[in-house]
Order: structure tokens, then C-alpha cells, then sequence
């Protein structure tokens, strides 16, 4: 594991709600979870990022007790998931990737159902229906069949089932694939309201802009958490050098120029530019221009810029598998 | 907790009403069942084909053959004029049985001598051509002591007289006229109570796995056994109406008679129900897909309608599979509802039945729960 | 039709079987343990029926009489009841199926020359049995009733002589008359329903179900091609459990096999691809895996084992269930399985069931193709 600045069990202040320590998961020879150890704080929005198959719904799952770890050690709300489940699923609310409602009852047949399984009676379950309908704008629509409504509803009713009965922290696993953008960023919208009355929401995704969102991020790379930190710290953190952006009229022959280039580290091609990564902007500048100007490849744009949390990803995936092989 | 469970209740009802092909599948297919399977599944033997050669052509083959006609128990459809036919209808199945009387039959007869009657059966159905051959039996006994007596009658009335001769009185309790479908129907009720308590339950946890709400449900402070309760009361009270269904069906259509108590049905059929159930929760639990929950439900109700006694003795198996059959809960509910259907029998020669199925469905019920894990492991 | 896509959707259906270990084994030993429970748990032919005797005389003559039924094969003596109260509670209780009563002055009037008559008692609940039993009795009392006839005769002076009418029973096919022979044929009919239907159903649903049926018909394949490259997989498991089913006949139960092979090899082939187009009928037709099983559980296991002569006769049905016979080729095959088996029968006897079971395949299959269709639309 990198001894990056950014690899440190940072939840800073505020009350722990989510504590993770060493944590495995095998399913036969398969290590799914690899000591993984972080923690976050009441109110957070905690972003897992990472490639599929990286591990981030097993983590959520082991975290919400459906699945028991191998070893290490999971505390949420202050209850160990391997040895007291039940006293955590009082506790949370949880939305799996699947949609997972019942199609074949109504939108409010669905919102009762998980307001008694949950224990939320009475007049407190008709007002939280009510918080649930105006969350997902489905005043209206209550009688309709849920296998009627469309991705980014159902998302919603989904969300307001799994949250009927105001837990403290919420896990939702990859809740925004294959829904719109407008409604993805309704959902955020809704996700960060809820972290402002003190939720701790545990969120897992791939889009890079919705990890933009999350308080902290924990990057998961084969099983291992191989970055923690605030968008912006693993931004700065995870390029060692500057980075440059280069525009030119030939990518495959500029990409074949530089990365012959002892400055420069690294080469990826990001839409239609490259993304260099040097030791120095100043010293770098000069031999790149020299180097594409003897490879055919015309310069029309070479500049500093700040590195994106994608830039931040590639690179820490690249040097995790750098610093380990593929098993 | 009652509040979670009947959360539960209401969700499963509203699933099942709501499906219109589901809310078909209740009523109309358990009612085809019991009218068809009523009708088929019976060993009666009346008016076997059967295929008659005399070529003694006198009297008294003649009247035996009168006498077999005349029983009920062979439909003669063809009598024949030599004895290579015999083995062209047998071959083919056109007849299950050929009778024929040879040349000197009567002659026999008057001269006092042993005659014989020689039958010639299909033995591919053992059991029509076992009952046939008994029929065939009883007929020539008869015919036999009814020419002895005239005989005697005519040559010495005095002692004619004085003969002495035991009797069988039969007494056939329960079924006097010998129907085979008071015996079926009941059995026919139970069989097709089982197979759609089993395939409706079977499936009820594996499909919410293969959906993905099964997921969604265990992370809700739900217990395992308010999971399988809220899971087992909807499907007992459907059971309990096809119930009521299909016996009015076996009652007002097969007049089947009702000589028990009606509650002693209803209190037997919820142990039943309740033991069915949990073996198919059980299925649903350790199933991952909803073909194996069905595969293996077929391998439950297979051996549970062979070894009931449903339409095959216990008795004539062999002893490993006697033994086995205990572990068979239909087979306590066919002497329930034989018992009460027929027999008009009390819970005081009962209960060893209700012992058996209530000890069946606190062991799958109970199991059922402890499988029921709320991990996806 | 390309052979190639053809083979690449077989190839990936036993990609598939073979991934499903579970379900592999259960459809390879299904056979087996079908067979087993069938051969030995159907057993009509009834010996140690549970026998209960009250005899209210004690004499020497009754005593005789007893010794007659104890001594027989058939009967298995249970209790030797004091009085008739216990003779009639071993009845209800199911723990005797006959009672044997003997009056008082049973020998005095047979010492008398008079008629007497001896009571049975018998549980009809189980019609089958009851006519079996009576069969029995009645053998074992009319041969006692003309030993005594006799011996009276002689003591009175110089026989008058009687005739004896014999019955030469000469059984063809299944010599000894044993139900194994005749049930265990008809196994390999169940089997092949179950493989076939229910289980084509199913994956062919679960295509549904999961979308993948989409994708593969996106795809520039044929509808004929997919059901073919479906049931080809099926059709070799089918054969698989057929031949071994066959064999277990054949050499476990010693079930006389003396037919042909090829033509038994025909036949199932025929059976089999019928059934199988039904399975992907009912599955294109459903869609999801709880309505196909139920379909199919109702329309090829239960008529197989109830509609098609395997145990129950179809003579003895009414004639409306006679018809509804006529529709499932199951009735077919067991006929020709029973044939080929027993009787040795070749194809010209047999070209009806065949002809039969062709014209179910190629119905079946032309509805199969058209429901097949309309859902692409």
C-alpha cells in the first residue's frame, strides 16, 4: 500500500457513526475485501469510488449485516454488524443497486409495507408516507403501480421506502445507475438534504461528477481502499508533479513522442487532448514542444492545469497496480 | 411485531389477488383436477373386454356364458370361431381376457367328471386381470354349486336336502357398494392440496431472491420467524379455501358422503397445510433459483403421493419403505379425511394422525425458520 | 437453418447445464430414484393382508376353517379377538383390513347337513383391496365348503359324485401376475414427462424472465433454430434417463424385456420431442417460471401418471375422461412402452400410438413455433 498523505483514517472531528477497522471478506479463494480500515463522522456524505467488482457493494453489504466479514471488525451506530445485525438494521436505511421494490403493488402499498416491517405506525408512518411522496414528487401518483413509474421515480420511492423511519445513516449502493442526469442530480440534491439534518449517508457510485458531491471519498481498487479523502485533497494529493494538457493534431503520434520523454511521468489521452504528468511545468515545457515538433505534431495548446478527480483516479489506480501486480 | 407480520400478510394478499392469472390458477385448475383425477385414478373393475370361444356349443356353455355376460364384470364383444383370433385381440390389447370352453365341456358336466374352463388374461394390467380371474372365479363357483344342486335335486331331492355348505357372508363396511371413487376422491382431495400448497410456496422466497427484494427486506429489523409467519398465514388461509373448493366438489359431485365432523377436517387440514408449508418455505430458503425450488418440490411430492397410500397399500411394501412412509405427511391426511369422509371417526382413533402431522410441521416450520437467514450467504 | 448457429446456442445451453451441478444431478438421478420408489412402493398385489378372526364356536371344524386363512400367503394374522367389539375396533382403527367372524353352532349345523355361513368383515375404504380380499375369502371358504360337502357325503354312504368345475387360468405376458411388471414400464413415461416438460419449461422462462430471450432473438437466428438448439441438449438428457430407466427395468426389476430396441428407442424419441415442443409451447406462452411450472406440472406429469393406463385402467374411466386421455401422447407411449416390454409387440402393432405421438409433435410444434412468433411481434 502507497504511504500517500492521503492513505491516513482521517473522520476528523464529530461523532463516529461508521467505523471500520481491518476489515476482509473471502468467498473462497477470492479475497472481495482486503483490510480495509476507515471510518466516517455523523452527517457526512462518504463517497465509495472505485472500478466494478472493486469491492464497494460488498463493503456496503457487510456494513448493513448481509453479508458477515472474515475478519476485522464493523462498527455502525455503535453496534458490531457481525455480532448484533439486528440492533444496526435498526439503524440504517439501505437502497441496493437493483431496483427492489414490489412492481406489482402501488406506491403507497410499497411505503406501508416498509413502514410496518420497519415499525413505523400510526400517525407518525402517515406523516413520514407524506415527507416520502413530497420527497419523491409522487403526491398524485399513490395508487399507481410502482412496475408503472419511470427510473428516476422509482429511485426516489425507493430512497423515500428505505428512509421511512428516519435512520442515522444511510447506504446506498450505486442508487443512480442507468437514470437521467436531471434526475441523478435531483437525487443529490435530495441525498445532500439529508446529510444536513445530521444522516450519514454511505454512498457507492462510478460517476466522477457525483463523487464530486461526497464530503470524503474512499477509493477501492481490488478489494483495497487505496486512497481517503476529501475530493480535494486527492485531487492535489494524487499527482505528484503538475500536470499539463496538450491539444494537438495528432494524438497517437504525440503520445508516442512523450512518453519517451524522461520529464514527463506520465500519458493518458482524456477526450481529445492528452494529460501529462511532469516533475516541473518550466523544465518540461521545452523538451515536449522539441519532442512533438520531431514527431510531425502540431502544438495548439500546452498548459498547467488543475487535475480533475478523474486525473486523480487514473493515477492512484495506475500506481496501486503498479506497486502490485495483478494477482 | 404483529404489526411487521401483518405488513406482511396484507403484501402477499394484495400480490396474489392482484395477479389475475394467479387468482385463475386458484379456483379454476384445483377444481379440473379433482372432476378429472376424480374420475381416473380408480382400480375398478367392471366390464372388462373380453373375448368368448365355445366350441362346445351345448347347454351348459351356453348358460356359462350367459352367466358372465350377465355379471356385469365383462363386456363381451366378441365371441369367436377359432382360437388364432384369441391371440390377435390379446396381442393388440382389443380384449384383456379370452374365455373358452373346449368340446366335451357338457359331457364332463353330466358324466360328473372335472370339467375345466380355461381363461387366457392379458397379464400386462396385474391388477384388472388379478380382480378379472377372481370374478371369473367366483362365477364358476357358482355356476358349479348351482348344477350340483340340480343335479342332486333331481336325482335324490332327500339328500339334496342335507347338503351342507359354508357361506361368505361379506361385510364391506365404509363402502357397501365397493366404489372405488369413495376411496379415490378423498385421496384425489389431498394430493391436490399438497401439490398446490407446495408449488404456491415453493416459489413464494426464491422468486423475492430472484427479484431482489428479498435483499431489501432483510436489512429491516424483520425477525426470520415473523419473516416465515408472515410468509405461512396467507398461504394457510388460500390452502383453507381451496379446501372448502374442492371438497364441496368431491361432496356435491362425486357424492362422496360426509360422516365426521366437519370441524375435525378443518383442524386436521390446518396441521397438514401447516406441515406442507413448511416443507416448502424450506425449499424456498435454500433454493437460489426458481428452478431448483421447483425441482426439488417435485422430488418432495413424487414420493409423497406414491407412498401415501394414496392409491397403493402401504402394506404390501417392502418394510424400508414402510418406514419411510412415516415421515410422509400425506399419508397421516389421507386416514384423516378417509376417516372423516367416510369412516365418520373421531379424534378418539385420530389422533395418532394429528400427532404425526403436528410433529411433521413443527419440525419444517421450526426448520424452515433456523434456514431462514437474514445474510445473503 | 445453419448448423452453425445451431450449435452455438446447444453448445451454450450445456455450457449452462453443466454450470448448474445441482440441477445436472438431480435430472440424472431422477431416474433412478423413481424407478426405485415406483418398482418397490406400488405393489397391488396384496400378500400379509392384516387378518383378525373371531371365533365364537371353538370347534374342532372352526378351528379348521381358521387355520385355512392363516396359513395363506395372502393373509398375515394380526389378533385372535376375544369378543366382537375387539374384532370391530382392529377394523376402525385401521390396524386389521379383515375380520373373519365364525358363528355359534357353526359345526352343529354343518354336522347337520345345513348351510351355515361364516361372516367377513372387511374395511372398503380401499375399494382395490376390498375386491381383492373378497376374492380371497372366497376361495379359501368354497374350497372348505366342498371338502366339508364331501366328507359329509362319504360319512352318509356311497358318493353320489359331483362334478368340479375347474378354472385353468393361463396368463400371457406377465406369467406370475406381479404389479411390478406392469408399473414399471410406465416409470419411464413419468420420467421422460418431467424431463421434458417441466424442465424445457422452466429454463426457457428464466430466458424470459431475465431478458436474455431478447437478446438472443435480436440476433439473426431463426425461431426454429432456437427451439432446436434448446431442446437438443434436453433431448440427449431425455434419452440419457430413458436408456437408464430402461435398464434399471430391465436388469434391476427383471421386467421381461422382449421387444426391440430400436423400436423402443424410436418411440421415446418420439415421446420425448412432443413433450419437449409442449415444454417451449407452455414457456413462450407463460413467461414467468411459477405460471410455466404449474402449467406444465397440470398438463404432462399429472396426466402421465393418472390419464395415461400407468396404473389406473383407462377402460374403467368414463367416457368423457376417456376422451380427455386421447389428447396427452403420455397414454400413447405407455401403451407402447407396456407392449414393447412385455409383449414383445412390433411397429406395424403399434403404428396407431405411433402415429399418435407424431401427430401430438407436429401440432404441438407448429403452436410452439407460432406462440414463438407472435411474442417476437
Amino acid at each position: 500500500m502507497n504511504s500517500t498523505p492521503l492513505d491516513r483514517d482521517g473522520a476528523g472531528a464529530g461523532e463516529v457513526s461508521v467505523a471500520v477497522q481491518d476489515l476482509v471478506k473471502r468467498f473462497g479463494a477470492f479475497t472481495a475485501v482486503d483490510h480495509v480500515t476507515f471510518s466516517t463522522r455523523k452527517g457526512e456524505v462518504f463517497g465509495f469510488l472505485g472500478p466494478n467488482g472493486s469491492g464497494k457493494s460488498t463493503t456496503i453489504r457487510i456494513l448493513c449485516g448481509l453479508l458477515r466479514p472474515t475478519s476485522g471488525r464493523a462498527v455502525v451506530a455503535g453496534f458490531d454488524v457481525a455480532s448484533d445485525p439486528e440492533s444496526v438494521r435498526r439503524r440504517i436505511g439501505y437502497m441496493s443497486q437493483k431496483f427492489s421494490l414490489y412492481n406489482d403493488l402501488t406506491v403507497l402499498e410499497n411505503l406501508r409495507f416498509y413502514g410496518g416491517l420497519y415499525g413505523v405506525t400510526g400517525a407518525r408512518l402517515s406523516q413520514r408516507i407524506n415527507w416520502a411522496l413530497r420527497m419523491a414528487g409522487l403526491h398524485g401518483r399513490e395508487d399507481s403501480r410502482t412496475a408503472t413509474l419511470s427510473g428516476g421515480w422509482k429511485q426516489r420511492l425507493a430512497l423515500g421506502c428505505a428512509v421511512l423511519h428516519r435512520p442515522p445513516i444511510v447506504f446506498l449502493d450505486e442508487p443512480t445507475s442507468g437514470v437521467d442526469p436531471l434526475s441523478r442530480r435531483q437525487f443529490w440534491e435530495l441525498i445532500q438534504q439529508m446529510a444536513e439534518e445530521g444522516v450519514t449517508v454511505f454512498v457507492s457510485t462510478h460517476y466522477m461528477d457525483e463523487a464530486e458531491y461526497c464530503n470524503r471519498l474512499a477509493l477501492l481498487m481490488r478489494g483495497r481502499l487505496i486512497a481517503l479523502g476529501a475530493p480535494s485533497e486527492l485531487k492535489l494529493g494524487a499527482v505528484q508533479g503538475d500536470l499539463m494538457l496538450l491539444e494537438t493534431d495528432s494524438l497517437q503520434r504525440a503520445i508516442e513522442a512523450v512518453r519517451k520523454l524522461p520529464q514527463v511521468r506520465d500519458a493518458a489521452v482524456f477526450g481529445n487532448a492528452l494529460h501529462l504528468v511532469v516533475a516541473g511545468a518550466a523544465d518540461a515545457n521545452q523538451p515536449i514542444r522539441a519532442a512533438l515538433a520531431a514527431a510531425r505534431a502540431h502544438v495548439l495548446r500546452l498548459e498547467v492545469i488543475r487535475p480533475s478527480l478523474e486525473d486523480a483516479f487514473v493515477a492512484l489506480t495506475a500506481s496501486a497496480a503498479a506497486a502490485e501486480p495483478i494477482r | 411485531m404483529f404489526g411487521r407480520i401483518w405488513q406482511f400478510v396484507i403484501k402477499e394478499f394484495i400480490q396474489v389477488w392482484r395477479d389475475p392469472r394467479a387468482r385463475f390458477s386458484l379456483i379454476v385448475p384445483p377444481i379440473i383436477q379433482v372432476i378429472i383425477f376424480g374420475y381416473a385414478a380408480n382400480f375398478d373393475v367392471h366390464n372388462v373386454p373380453t373375448a368368448i370361444l365355445d366350441l362346445d356349443h351345448s347347454m351348459e356353455s351356453r348358460e356359462l356364458i350367459a352367466r358372465f355376460a350377465a355379471s356385469g364384470y365383462f363386456r363381451v364383444d366378441d365371441v369367436l370361431a377359432s382360437r388364432a383370433r384369441i391371440g390377435q385381440l390379446i396381442d393388440r390389447g382389443r380384449v384383456a381376457l379370452a374365455i373358452q370352453i373346449l368340446p366335451g365341456f357338457a359331457e364332463d358336466m353330466r358324466k360328473r367328471d372335472d370339467a375345466s374352463v380355461q381363461v387366457i388374461l392379458d397379464g400386462t394390467d396385474s391388477n384388472t386381470a388379478l380382480i378379472a380371474l377372481g370374478y371369473v372365479n367366483q362365477i364358476a363357483q357358482q355356476y358349479q354349486q348351482d348344477y350340483r344342486r340340480d343335479y342332486l335335486n333331481r336325482i335324490a331331492p332327500l339328500a339334496a336336502r342335507s347338503a351342507p355348505q359354508v357361506m361368505l357372508e361379506q361385510r364391506p363396511w365404509y363402502n357397501n357398494n365397493l366404489e372405488d371413487r369413495l376411496f379415490f376422491v378423498p385421496g384425489t382431495l389431498g394430493s391436490v392440496m399438497m401439490v398446490m400448497v407446495m408449488t404456491l410456496t415453493a416459489f413464494a422466497i426464491v422468486r423475492e431472491r430472484e427479484i431482489g427484494t428479498l435483499e431489501q427486506i432483510m436489512v429491516t429489523p424483520i425477525r426470520p420467524l415473523e419473516f416465515i409467519v408472515g410468509k405461512t398465514i396467507p398461504y394457510l388461509i388460500i390452502a383453507l379455501f381451496e379446501l372448502a373448493v374442492i371438497s364441496v366438489v368431491g361432496v356435491l359431485w362425486f357424492e362422496v358422503p360426509m360422516r365426521g365432523s366437519a370441524l375435525i377436517l378443518v383442524a386436521g387440514s390446518l396441521l397438514f397445510i401447516c406441515g406442507v408449508l413448511g416443507v416448502g418455505l424450506l425449499i424456498s430458503t435454500v433454493s437460489n433459483t426458481q428452478q431448483q425450488a421447483m425441482v426439488v418440490s417435485f422430488f418432495f411430492i413424487q414420493p409423497a403421493i406414491t407412498l401415501s397410500g394414496f392409491g397403493f397399500p402401504i402394506s404390501s411394501m417392502p418394510a424400508a419403505l414402510q418406514w419411510l412412509t412415516y415421515l410422509d405427511p400425506l399419508r397421516y391426511y389421507l386416514v384423516v379425511l378417509r376417516g372423516t369422509f367416510l369412516k365418520g371417526i373421531g379424534m378418539d382413533r385420530l389422533w395418532p394422525q394429528f400427532a404425526g402431522m403436528a410433529a411433521f410441521a413443527v419440525v419444517t416450520l421450526a426448520v424452515a425458520a433456523a434456514r431462514f437467514r437474514k445474510t445473503l450467504e | 437453418m445453419s448448423a452453425r448457429r445451431l450449435f452455438a446456442l446447444a453448445r451454450k445451453e450445456m455450457i449452462q447445464i453443466r454450470r448448474d451441478p445441482r440441477s445436472l444431478i438431480v435430472v440424472l438421478l431422477m431416474p433412478v430414484m423413481l424407478m426405485a420408489l415406483m418398482g418397490y412402493g406400488i405393489g397391488l398385489d396384496q400378500t400379509d393382508i392384516p387378518l383378525c378372526v373371531y371365533d365364537r364356536e371353538g370347534s374342532q371344524l372352526s378351528q379348521d376353517l381358521l387355520k385355512r386363512f392363516v396359513s395363506n400367503r395372502y393373509f398375515s394374522l394380526k389378533l385372535n379377538a376375544e369378543d366382537y367389539r375387539a374384532l370391530a375396533d382392529a377394523i376402525e382403527s385401521g390396524r386389521c383390513t379383515v375380520g373373519i367372524v365364525i358363528p355359534l353352532y357353526f359345526s352343529k349345523l354343518l354336522n347337520a347337513g345345513q348351510p351355515a355361513s361364516v361372516q367377513a368383515v372387511i374395511d372398503a375404504t380401499d375399494n382395490n383391496t376390498a375386491n381383492l380380499i373378497i376374492g380371497y375369502t372366497q376361495a379359501v371358504v368354497a374350497r372348505f365348503s366342498a371338502d366339508v360337502q364331501i366328507d359329509y357325503q362319504q360319512r352318509r354312504g356311497p358318493a353320489l359324485g359331483a362334478p368340479v368345475l375347474n378354472v385353468e387360468a393361463r396368463t400371457w405376458f406377465n406369467e406370475e401376475l406381479e404389479s411390478r411388471n406392469f408399473i414399471v414400464p410406465g416409470v419411464v413415461a413419468l420420467v421422460m414427462a418431467v424431463i421434458g416438460t417441466f424442465l424445457t419449461s422452466l429454463t426457457i422462462a428464466r430466458e424470459w424472465e431475465r431478458g436474455t430471450m431478447e437478446q438472443l432473438i435480436s440476433t439473426p437466428v431463426a425461431p426454429l433454430e432456437v427451439i432446436a438448439g434448446k431442446l437438443i441438449p434436453y433431448y440427449v438428457i431425455g434419452m440419457v434417463d430413458a436408456g437408464s430407466c430402461a435398464a434399471i427395468s430391465a436388469w434391476w426389476f427383471e421386467v421381461p424385456f422382449r421387444g426391440s430396441l430400436l423400436l423402443l428407442f424410436g418411440a421415446s424419441s418420439l415421446f420425448l420431442i412432443g413433450v419437449l415442443l409442449l415444454g417451449f409451447m407452455i414457456s413462450a406462452l407463460a413467461k414467468t417460471q411459477l405460471a410455466a411450472s404449474q402449467f406444465a406440472l397440470l398438463t404432462t406429469f399429472l396426466p402421465a401418471f393418472l390419464l395415461s393406463g400407468f396404473a389406473f385402467p383407462i377402460d374403467q374411466m368414463p367416457a368423457a375422461v376417456r376422451m380427455v386421455t386421447r389428447v396427452f401422447p403420455a397414454r400413447y407411449y405407455v401403451t407402447t412402452l407396456k407392449s414393447i416390454f412385455l409383449k414383445g409387440t412390433g411397429a406395424a402393432a403399434l403404428a396407431v400410438p405411433l402415429a399418435a405421438m407424431l401427430i401430438f409433435a407436429a401440432i404441438v410444434g407448429g403452436a410452439a413455433v407460432r406462440a414463438f412468433r407472435k411474442t417476437l411481434d
